[in-house]
Formats: C-alpha cells, sequence, structure tokens
C-alpha cells in the first residue's frame, strides 16, 4: 500500500466492497481509502469494477457488502440525495442535464436561487451561472436551451454543475472522454484548484497522461478485485498497465491454429456520413480473426455499423468480389456480412420474446416459404442451435429477459453464426458477459473461423483481442492508426499495444 | 430420451417431449398464463350472473352477447396487432364511422352487396394505409397521426352525407347482408361463425407468418429488429393497413345490424376497444400479446355489460365499471411482470466501466 500521502487524514474509507449482478461478480472485497487534498486515481480495465465503485460512493448503487467510512464514521449512502448531502458529487460519461431547460436553470437545477417572495430570482440565476461557466471558460450562452448545444458543451455544462457545488468528494468517471484537450485542460486545472483548497477527488479516465498530471496515487482494480494502490509518479505506466491486464489468463483464450484462407472481406475507403469514421480500407481473409482496438470515440464502434449496414456510409465493401450495398442492414445480410451490435439490450434483444423466437429472429426468411414458417424446421434448428451454443435454458418458450447476460450473448451470436455468412463483424462481443461465457463465445469465435468466416472482433476490452486475434487494427481519430501482425511482428508486441490502446498514443521510446 | 415424469421447467433443452410436458408447452404457448387472472374474472362473473340471472346462461342470450359486441370484437382484432406494434390506433371507431357511410352510400346506389362489401373494405383498407404511411414512412408519431385521423374520417363520415343517416333497409343489397348479421349456420349464428373465422385467421398470421414473427420483433425491439433485416417501416404499414381492414368489416357488421349508416358513433367505443385489448393481456409498450387474450378482453366487458343490463343497473356505470376492469386488470398484470423486469434492468446495468457505447451519435 502506498504511504506517499499518509499524512493527509482519510476523508472515505471503503474496506470490503463487494457487489453482485446476475452472473458476474462487479466488485469483490475492494478497500479504498481517499485523502483530503489527494487525487486518487481509479484505474483498471473496462468491467474491472471502476465505475461500479464510483457509483456505489454516489449513492447510486449501494454494494451488497463492505462498509464505507466518511471521517471515521460509518455512513451508509443508500441513495443519490444522501451522496450529495455527504459532499459527494459525481461527473460521469453519462449526462443527467435537462435537456429542455437552459443553461443557466442546469448549473442551479434543485438550487435555484430565490427572490424575498419565493420567486426565482432569474437575474441572480444567469449571474451566477456566468460566473461559474467563465470560471471554467465555458463559452456559451446561460439562455440556450442545453439539448441545443454540442455534446462536448453539454459535459462542460455539466461538469460546471458539479464544479459550483461545495463538493468534499469529486469523483471524476471518464468525465473527459468527450472533451477537447483544451477543454480537459481546464478541468484538470480546476481539479488542482479544488485538491489545493482540501477537496478529495477520485478519478477515473482511461488517458494515462491525465492521471499522472494530477494524481498521487493510482489503485489498480482487476475482475474486480483489488490489485493494489501505487504512488505516482513513481509506478511507471508500463507497471500500471501491467498490473491492469494481468497476463495469467493467456490460454483461457483457446487459442487455435486455423488455415487461413483467400481474402474474403475487401473495404476501400469507408467512411460513416456523420463522420465519426474516416476513409478507412482494410481486407481480411477466410479463417482470419482480426482484433480491432481503440478508444471510445476512435472510430472503431462506427466501422461495426458501418460494416453491419446500420447507419449511412460511402465507400466500397466487398465480399467474395462482390459489392454490397451499404447503409442497409438486409443489403449487408444477403451480402453475406454478419453483424452483432455492441449495445445487446438496446440493438439485439427481444426482451419480451422467449429464447426460441430470440434465435428465430434472424431466420424469418430462412424457414418461411410464401410467408408462411415452417413452425417445425424452425423449432428443430431453435433447438438444435440452444444445445451447440450451450444457452443454458430450461427451454426455447423460457423468456430471454430471464437468462444470464452471457447467454443472452450467446444466443444474440449463435443466431447469426447459424447462418453461416461468409464475414462476421462482432461489436464487443463479451461486454457485460462473465468469465465462463466469455471462454465459451471465444470457442465459438473461433469455430465460426474455422469453418471459413473472416470474423472482425472490435473489442474495448484488450486481452481479449491480444488472446483472440491474428491480426490487430488500432484505431485513433476515426481510422487505422497502426496495423500489424500479433504474432510476428516485433514492432506490434503486447506491450506496445496494450500502451496504445490504453493511452491512445504510442509509449514514449515508439514515438 | 423423454420421461413421464419429466416437467418442462427441468426438461433438458432437446428432450424430446412427452405427453404431459407437450400439453404444457401448448398452454405456455398460448401464453394462457398472460390472461388467466382475466379469464378467472371471466368465469366468476359468469357464475355470479348464472346464479343471479335465469335469463343469463341461455343460447339466446349468449347469441346477444356475441351479437351485440361484434363490431368491437372486429375492431379489437385489428387493434390488437397495432399495439403489438407498440403503437395504438386512436382513429379505428372514426374509420367505421367513415366506412359505414361508403357503405351506405353505395348500398344507397344499388350495388350489389358483395360489391358493396369489397369496395367498404377497400376503402378501410385505404385510409389505414393513410395512417400507415404517416407513422412508417413520414415518421410522424401514431398518436398525432391517428388522433388527426380520427378527426378527419369522423368529419368526412359527417360531410359525405350533410350528417344524415343513410337508411339502408330497403336496398336491394340488404337482404344478404341482414342474413349474415342476424342469421343462422344451423343453431350457431352466422356472425359467431364470422367472428370465430376471424379470430382464427388472425391468430395463425401472427403465429405461423413471417409478417407475425416481424411485428413482433418490430415491436419488442424495433432496432434489433432492423439489424437483423427486418423491413420495420413495412411492417408499421401493414399493421394500420389491417386496423383500417378490420374497421371496414366492423363496418358492414355495424351497419347491417342497425339497418342503416349513421355519421355518429359512440363515444365509449374507443375505449372498450382498446380496453378489451388491453385487459386481454397484450402489452402497450409492443411485442407481446395475441388475438385470443383480446377475444377474452371482449368478453369480459361484454359479459360485465349484460349482466348490468340484467340486473337492471343504469347503463351510466357500464364507463365506471369497464375503466375499472381495464386499471384492475392491466395493473395486476404489471406486478406479476415486475419481477422480471427489475432483475432485466438490474442485469443491463451490470458491471462495467467506460460508460455506455458509442452510438451512432
Amino acid at each position: 500500500m502506498s504511504t506517499v500521502t499518509a499524512l493527509a487524514p482519510p476523508l472515505v474509507r471503503i474496506t470490503g466492497a463487494s457487489k453482485s449482478f446476475p452472473g458476474v461478480k462487479a466488485l469483490d472485497g475492494v478497500d479504498l481509502t481517499i485523502r483530503r487534498g489527494e487525487v486518487h486515481a481509479l484505474t483498471g480495465e473496462n468491467g474491472s469494477g471502476k465505475s461500479t465503485l464510483a457509483r456505489a460512493l454516489a449513492g447510486m448503487m449501494p454494494p451488497d457488502a463492505g462498509t464505507i467510512e466518511i471521517d471515521g464514521v460509518v455512513t451508509a449512502i443508500p441513495d443519490p440525495k444522501t451522496a450529495l448531502d455527504l459532499g459527494i458529487v459525481l461527473i460521469s460519461q453519462e449526462l443527467t442535464l435537462a435537456p429542455t431547460l437552459s443553461v443557466a436553470e442546469n448549473v442551479f437545477l434543485g438550487r435555484l436561487p430565490r427572490t424575498r417572495f419565493g420567486a426565482i430570482d432569474w437575474p441572480r440565476l444567469r449571474e451566477d451561472a456566468q460566473r461559474v461557466l467563465d470560471r471554467l471558460g465555458v463559452h456559451v450562452d446561460v439562455d440556450q436551451r442545453v439539448g441545443d448545444l454540442t455534446l462536448e458543451l453539454q459535459q462542460e455544462v455539466e461538469i460546471a454543475r458539479a464544479m459550483s457545488t461545495e463538493a468534499r468528494l469529486l469523483i471524476l468517471d471518464e468525465a473527459t472522454s468527450s472533451l477537447s484537450e483544451a477543454a480537459t485542460d481546464r478541468l484538470l486545472t480546476m481539479v488542482e484548484e479544488q485538491r489545493d483548497a482540501g477537496v478529495a477527488v477520485l478519478t477515473i479516465s482511461h488517458r494515462m497522461p491525465e492521471l499522472y498530471r494530477v494524481a498521487s496515487v493510482a489503485t489498480v482494480l482487476r475482475d474486480g478485485r483489488l490489485m493494489g494502490s501505487y504512488p505516482l509518479p513513481e509506478t511507471t505506466e508500463h507497471q500500471l498497465v501491467a498490473r491492469m491486464v494481468g497476463r495469467e489468463l493467456s490460454d483461457f483464450y483457446g487459442k487455435r491454429a486455423i488455415p487461413i484462407g483467400d481474402v474474403v472481406l475487401e473495404v476501400e475507403d469507408l467512411q460513416t456520413q456523420d463522420g465519426q469514421l474516416r476513409p478507412t480500407s482494410l481486407r481480411v481473409r477466410a479463417g482470419e480473426i482480426v482484433g480491432v482496438a481503440g478508444l471510445v470515440g476512435s472510430g472503431k464502434a462506427e466501422l461495426g455499423l458501418a460494416l453491419g449496414g446500420a447507419v449511412a456510409a460511402r465507400g466500397t465493401v466487398s465480399v467474395r468480389g462482390r459489392t454490397v450495398r451499404l447503409g442497409d442492414p438486409r443489403a449487408a445480410r444477403s451480402g453475406g456480412i454478419g453483424f452483432v451490435p455492441d449495445d445487446r439490450k438496446s440493438g439485439a434483444i427481444f426482451p419480451t420474446r422467449s429464447v426460441g423466437e430470440n434465435f428465430a429472429a434472424a431466420w424469418i426468411q430462412r424457414f418461411s416459404r410464401g410467408g408462411v414458417v415452417d413452425a417445425r424446421a424452425e423449432r428443430g434448428a431453435v433447438r438444435e442451435a440452444i444445445e451447440r451454443y450451450g444457452v443454458v435454458t430450461s427451454s426455447e418458450h423460457q423468456s430471454i429477459a430471464t437468462l444470464s447476460g452471457g447467454n443472452q450473448q450467446k444466443v444474440v451470436l449463435g443466431r447469426i453464426f447459424a447462418l453461416g455468412l461468409d464475414v462476421l463483424v462482432l461489436s464487443e462481443p463479451t461486454r457485460g458477459v462473465d468469465v465462463g461465457a466469455k471462454a465459451a463465445i471465444y470457442q465459438l469465435m473461433q469455430d465460426a473461423a474455422e469453418q471459413g468466416a473472416a470474423v472482425i472482433v472490435i473489442s474495448s476490452e484488450l486481452p481479449e483481442l491480444l488472446g483472440i486475434a491474428d491480426r490487430l487494427l488500432v484505431f485513433s481519430h476515426g481510422t487505422i492508426a497502426l496495423a500489424g501482425e500479433l504474432v510476428n511482428d516485433a514492432a506490434l508486441d503486447e506491450e506496445t499495444v496494450a500502451h496504445i490502446a490504453v493511452t491512445g498514443q504510442p509509449p514514449v521510446a515508439a514515438r | 430420451m423423454s420421461t413421464q415424469t419429466t416437467t418442462p421447467e427441468d426438461a433438458p433443452p432437446a428432450a424430446s417431449r412427452s405427453g404431459a410436458t407437450a400439453i404444457a408447452a401448448v398452454l405456455r404457448r398460448s401464453a394462457i398464463g398472460r390472461y388467466a387472472g382475466v379469464l378467472v374474472g371471466l368465469l366468476i362473473v359468469s357464475l355470479y350472473l348464472t346464479i343471479t340471472q335465469d335469463t343469463f346462461l341461455t343460447w339466446n342470450n349468449i347469441t346477444n352477447i356475441v351479437a351485440s359486441n361484434s363490431v368491437i370484437l372486429i375492431l379489437a382484432i385489428g387493434a390488437t396487432f397495432v399495439i403489438i406494434s407498440a403503437g395504438i390506433d386512436l382513429s379505428t371507431v372514426s374509420a367505421m364511422a367513415a366506412c359505414a357511410l361508403v357503405f351506405g352510400l353505395t348500398l344507397e346506389a344499388g350495388w350489389a352487396a358483395p360489391v358493396a362489401i369489397v369496395a367498404t373494405v377497400a376503402f378501410g383498407l385505404f385510409i389505414g394505409s393513410l395512417n400507415g404511411f404517416m407513422i412508417s414512412k413520414l415518421k410522424i408519431s401514431f398518436l398525432v397521426v391517428t388522433l388527426g385521423t380520427l378527426s378527419i374520417f369522423q368529419s368526412f363520415a359527417l360531410v359525405v352525407n350533410d350528417g344524415a343517416t343513410i337508411s339502408v333497409f330497403s336496398t336491394a343489397g340488404f337482404g344478404p347482408i341482414k342474413e349474415f348479421v342476424n342469421g343462422d349456420l344451423g343453431p350457431i349464428p352466422t356472425l359467431m361463425i364470422f367472428d370465430a373465422v376471424l379470430l382464427l385467421v388472425a391468430g395463425g398470421v401472427l403465429r405461423y407468418t413471417s409478417f407475425g414473427r416481424a411485428l413482433f420483433a418490430v415491436g419488442s425491439n424495433p432496432e434489433a429488429a432492423r439489424l437483423n433485416g427486418v423491413n420495420v417501416a413495412a411492417v408499421l404499414l401493414a399493421v394500420y393497413a389491417i386496423a383500417g381492414l378490420a374497421a371496414g368489416l366492423a363496418s358492414v357488421v355495424q351497419v347491417g345490424r342497425l339497418t342503416g349508416a349513421s355519421p355518429e358513433s359512440d363515444p365509449s367505443m374507443l375505449m372498450t376497444v382498446i380496453a378489451a385489448v388491453l385487459i386481454g393481456g397484450t402489452a402497450y409498450t409492443g411485442g407481446e400479446g395475441g388475438v385470443l387474450g383480446t377475444m377474452i378482453g371482449v368478453l369480459f366487458l361484454g359479459v360485465i355489460q349484460n349482466g348490468l343490463t340484467l340486473s337492471d343497473v343504469s347503463s351510466f356505470w357500464q364507463g365506471m365499471v369497464s375503466g375499472l376492469i381495464l386499471i384492475g386488470a392491466v395493473g395486476l398484470g404489471m406486478l406479476r411482470g415486475r419481477g422480471i423486469r427489475i432483475r432485466r434492468s438490474r442485469a443491463s446495468t451490470a458491471p462495467g466501466s467506460g460508460g455506455p457505447a458509442p452510438g451512432p451519435a
């Protein structure tokens, strides 16, 4: 444990915090001490439990077990209001603004200044809001509707609101992910001011340089467990990343040697209409698994959406030499591309339907003749698929909503795998899935590759890409920043890739 | 492989089915659980009325209940399709009034019954498609569109004949229509057979056609449906066209029973139609439900009304009772489903840092 800031008294001490979700242990006996006037970095991969811990402190998701002490007193934080009363303020990536209200109203939401008569003091509200925004260097009209602002400005309004409260513990959960460099810089300056004023800060960020600039201690979580707390900047980035990633799981992926065939997928200057994906070209061969890494907003997610026909796009995509029409999921599917979106809940699951119907939803055309579904053949295929893809369910009639995330994901992947398409584009195929189901999904992906599919795996979980892919494409600023063979390419060793994917830029030596 | 004692809950997924599990599976697939409460309620009310009212359980009264609720049932079958798609059609009763006027005018003009019926149903299909076009292609909210057409269709019905009712009793084409709405096939009223056929066809479409599959998918999660190759706009268009078709069919029955085409419609009918669908277990949130439940919902409300009449209770009470039943039935259904829903929402907020996925802007 770190002793770097032992002189400052602890503000918050968490002991043995645990939190379980169906099938997943998000937090497992985590201890954490945050001191006054300290910026404490909480680091770890996606799904390591960082946000769960932050939400527990902010009263949004009380832990199942463990205690939280504030100023040495054991305190329950059952809801966000209690957290705010205690001076705990969370700024997260998920905005909590009221889009139809003005900037000023949002900054002082819930604590609008009143006149003597109890009416809202509009002139003072606008003045105060202006002052708060000026301090942050945000140039925005206080009367503007928040919903009309860009995402970045909305994030800044959210930050302005948090900064204008009397916070004792400020939690930043990926608060900078949608900010520009200049805005990030201003925010970090304010964080330093707050720190020097004695406020405790807990910050979660994938951007290492930010952490090294403001934080004096970093706590690493992995799979919901505490890996340790390390002083900054004494601990190097490489050491931290190694702690976060952990290498002992290498055979968990069960990587097989799969013979690689002809080029199946050819992509020429593919770009999305919204500019999130800039012109990108790539080729994938039969039996090959290509990993796509990158930060949120790097364009990696849009590559999947564009290939799957889910968004409007330009460029050429061809499968086995035949051009696929873009911007239409049906054209993508009939052209031989199977796409599994990253958000299971909003883009893949039919929550009111059974396991069987969730499988069959992708097969409607296949089992219908003249508009009538061959229910018997369909049922047979569903039962076969449940067994083949290892879905744990009482029967095909069970409601999909009652299944664990891992089993739901097996249905979502299985119904696409079963189509025997030439190209599979899988976005975050193991998001929100427990370890056992992950291992099974890696095997299913390799089964598909073995049967000749060209597989693209887009993932925020670097270890899985390193464990499963033959080749890796690292996305940054809307297109491929770095590409290479995982096996032979010396320039793309694991540490370098880990560094690029976690920090968004090559390590100093490689620059 | 199969054992007689295996219950569906612990049966291995691939095991072949024994007799007991087959029955359980049929019950489950017909989703009896979803409207079991309403079915029990219907039986209790019927039992009570059988005991207290001598005339309730007579063939005459039963056929009367069926006949007087056929219009509601036909509209409710159409509304079931719409509500499964997670929409609602507020214009359905107005559409029926508009169709009724078309039917009346064509009969008055001396058209033969089959031709007038085809024209009326085609007109219903057309105005339903107008709703569907604005909702699916122009992407205007279904509430806005059908609230607008509620007014438009009603007004159309008044305008075309200057607000007057058309008496069709003495028209040349009325003979077969009268036979259809009042006649019998053996001991069974023709209308009852027609209703049964309609239920079978609608149920078959929902369960055994690719359109039915696509409809449930769209109602359950339109984005997932789109990504799996479903033509969401076409499904929505078809759904409102079906509601229009139902309005056309209902208008034929309505005109036949009243022996005239009235441009006025009963203001409580829209509530009854939608209430019947919801009471029957079709979720207003979409992706769930069926016409069997709708039939039970229509019968429940119909039996209540019949009971109030037989018991000499003022018809003014009817609306209060229907409203309470609607809120009670849907409320109880939600309580039952809440267990699952909470689990689902917890699972979805499950682990993970890094925030939400970067959606398409």
